[in-house]
């Protein structure tokens, strides 16, 4: 068979009304995620998995239900940073730029619903895009061995330390937390309980959704009393509400452009939506140059970190789908909603559960036809959403967490672990440590040693397996890579620091 | 002191408490050439370096809120874990309802809102998710009153 008659199947599978269903309720669930600031992605996919779980869906359900959301967040982020110049969701800090001036010039209507364009195109780009790599990329990577996986995984943390903040040493050290806590349990090749301090409820590992929603929910919930967003007013809307013509013409080769080096950083582990719109912002506003007015509401920067957040969103699948390795905290909590299910994402998953994958690839198609009917005349329903004040936005968030938390073991034990984590990660935070890795590093975890293990088994404890074959040099030649030229960039940036308004942001982020 | 400091001394006692714990991780039948302390062992080490590395380097000093912001995240945290404690034993509808009044007030909600919204709230989940989408919740002590009404 051919990819035709796969993405054909597939749209058959997510054609079927509960997935049809299940799409249009993330995609609504997402947007108001993605708008409401200090909830992203991985806050809204993170309370829906145990739900979705709980709730019995099938697992290409399930998976439907949470991509909607992933990408319905990076809709819904763009309507707050244009109505109250507070971004959404990290990636849709670029889109304030232009996109509050434009609405304080009363062209927030045509700001909402050209950005809604640009996500659209952008996501669909990429979605065309997963289509073409990941059957290829899939039959290259069934050619992995333990030992290229373990430098492949090295290489996913590599990026993701590297790229990620200014301070690698505190990504590295999340990363390495993540691994730990993964260890706990009982070890399954020898029968060893590993930190288990004799509790007969960690002697299974410490839950994933109990490590996600204590340390991304609970945690966010206790940022958030910091962080006053409260006394600022939505700027009515008032014209147009539809962009016309003209304007699609004026942004168009921005939005293909930007959508493609979305793609790009989006395949990239650790790369993700944030870097992807903070680099095409910097990139149009040059290639406009004199005849631009960015920072001022130019159309052309609001089309283009949008299409740019989105398409690298959409791309972010290609790494977990094809290799089992999640490049995106989002994807990384994802993953593990397979493994709730006992499906182990990688190569195989292509020949074992094409249904799955392909009504995934195809429910994204929809997902997105969806968003853009829901986020163009529907608009003025999202913003009303903004008015929810927080004394009964947080309540609730916490409840519905500890349901999700609660529906997965029924016990006392993993809602205490939970709260327990999210003091720990509202410190960690604090201190400025990412929390991407951090999970990124859990899911990996047992994946990691037993690649290890199992590598150093061929060889009776040899440790040059690990760089034997090209494909592992190669991997650990860019590894080091990631690592290095950031630093070095850095280096050399310090006494011009400034003038590249993309380099801030991305160290924000 | 910065808190890059406290965070590296942290981690370099959890990477030695580590160390110490999976020194003891031996299997009774070894069969493989890589047992189950060497990625931990690993682990531990790589954190104390990381540790160490941010004691003589630190770079940053955490911006914390001011006292009283601090004291309303130190109380918020508190609701959140006496919530966890008490969802089994007093059952999801009242530990919803005591959880959101007291966090409700600290999120800048009068007593009637709050109290509102969490009677309102730990009716309407119950019903959502036990009665309709059929995801088990505890009753706890509001089970006699439950089942007198038939839900």
């Amino acid at each position: 068979m051919d990819t035709y008659s796969f993405l054909a199947s597939g749209f058959a599978v997510a054609l079927q009304p509960m997935n049809l269903l299940m799409a249009a309720i993330g995609a609504f669930i997402g947007t108001v995620v993605g708008l409401l600031p200090g909830l992203g992605p991985i806050n809204g996919v993170a309370i829906l998995m145990p739900l979705a779980f709980a709730l019995k869906l099938p697992p290409e359900t399930a998976l439907i239900l949470l991509a909607a959301v992933y990408i319905g967040c990076e809709y819904g982020g763009r309507i707050s940073s244009i109505l109250l110049n507070v971004p959404g969701d990290a990636a849709a800090i670029m889109t304030a730029m232009d996109g509050y001036p434009m609405a304080r010039k009363g062209m927030g209507g045509v700001a909402l619903s050209i950005s809604a364009w640009s996500s659209f195109v952008g996501s669909m780009i990429a979605t065309v895009g997963i289509v073409m790599m990941t059957p290829l990329l899939s039959k290259w990577a069934l050619a992995f061995g333990p030992a290229e996986y373990f430098a492949l995984m090295v290489f996913a943390f590599a990026c993701l330390t590297g790229l990620l903040g200014d301070q690698p040493v505190k990504a590295l050290l999340a990363t390495l937390i993540g691994l730990s806590l993964a260890t706990v349990g009982v070890d399954s090749n020898s029968g060893v309980y590993r930190f288990t301090f004799d509790s007969i409820h960690l002697s299974d590992g410490i839950q994933f959704i109990v490590v996600v929603i204590g340390l991304f929910s609970i945690s966010e919930l206790l940022l958030m009393l910091e962080e006053a967003v409260h006394g600022k007013a939505v700027i009515p809307e008032t014209g147009r509400t539809l962009f016309n013509r003209r304007e699609v013409a004026e942004t168009w080769w921005g939005t293909v452009r930007s959508s493609l080096v979305g793609f790009v950083v989006g395949i990239l582990p650790g790369a993700g939506a944030t870097v992807a719109s903070a680099i095409t912002y910097s990139m149009e506003k040059r290639i406009a140059g004199a005849s631009g007015t960015f920072g001022e509401g130019d159309i052309r920067g609001v089309a283009a970190p949008e299409a740019a957040n989105n398409a690298s969103a959409n791309a972010s699948f290609i790494p977990m789908l094809t290799l089992g390795v999640p490049g995106s905290g989002t994807t990384a909590v994802m993953m593990g909603a397979l493994t709730l299910y006992n499906i182990t994402p990688g190569p195989a998953l292509f020949q074992q559960q094409p249904t799955l994958v392909w009504g995934l690839i195809a429910s994204m198609f929809i997902g997105n036809v969806i968003l853009l009917v829901m986020n163009i005349p529907m608009v003025g329903l999202f913003t009303r959403m903004l008015k929810v004040p927080n004394w009964a936005l947080v309540p609730g968030i916490l409840a519905v967490s500890a349901v999700g938390v609660y529906a997965v073991h029924s016990t006392t034990f993993d809602l205490v672990l939970m709260s327990i984590l999210g003091v720990v990660g509202y410190a960690l935070r604090k201190c400025e440590m990412p929390m991407a890795p951090l999970i990124l590093g859990f899911v990996l975890g047992e994946m990691m040693e037993q690649n290890l293990r199992r590598a150093l088994s061929i060889t009776n404890g040899e440790l040059g397996i690990l760089w034997e074959s090209p494909i592992s040099i190669g991997l650990w030649i860019c590894a080091a890579a990631m690592v290095i030229v950031p630093l070095a960039f850095r280096k050399l940036r310090k006494p011009a620091a400034g003038i590249t308004p993309a380099g801030a942001v991305v160290e924000q982020a | 002191m910065t808190s890059d400091r406290v965070l590296g001394i942290l981690a370099v006692l959890m990477g030695a408490g580590m160390a110490a714990m999976s020194w003891g991780y031996v299997a009774q039948v070894e069969y493989e050439p890589v047992g189950p302390r060497a990625f931990p062992l690993l682990l531990a080490g790589l954190i104390a370096l990381c540790g160490l590395w941010l004691v003589f380097k630190p770079s940053h000093r955490a911006h914390f809120g001011s006292t009283l912001q601090m004291r309303s995240v130190a109380l918020c945290a508190l609701f959140v874990v006496l919530y966890a404690v008490l969802f089994q034993v007093l059952g999801f509808v009242v530990a919803t309802a005591l959880m959101s009044i007291p966090v409700g007030r600290i999120f800048g909600g009068t007593w009637k809102q709050s109290v509102l919204t969490g009677v309102g709230m730990g009716l309407v989940l119950f019903v959502l998710f036990d009665t309709l989408l059929d995801v088990v919740l505890p009753a706890g002590i509001a089970k006699p009153l439950f089942t007198a009404i038939g839900l």
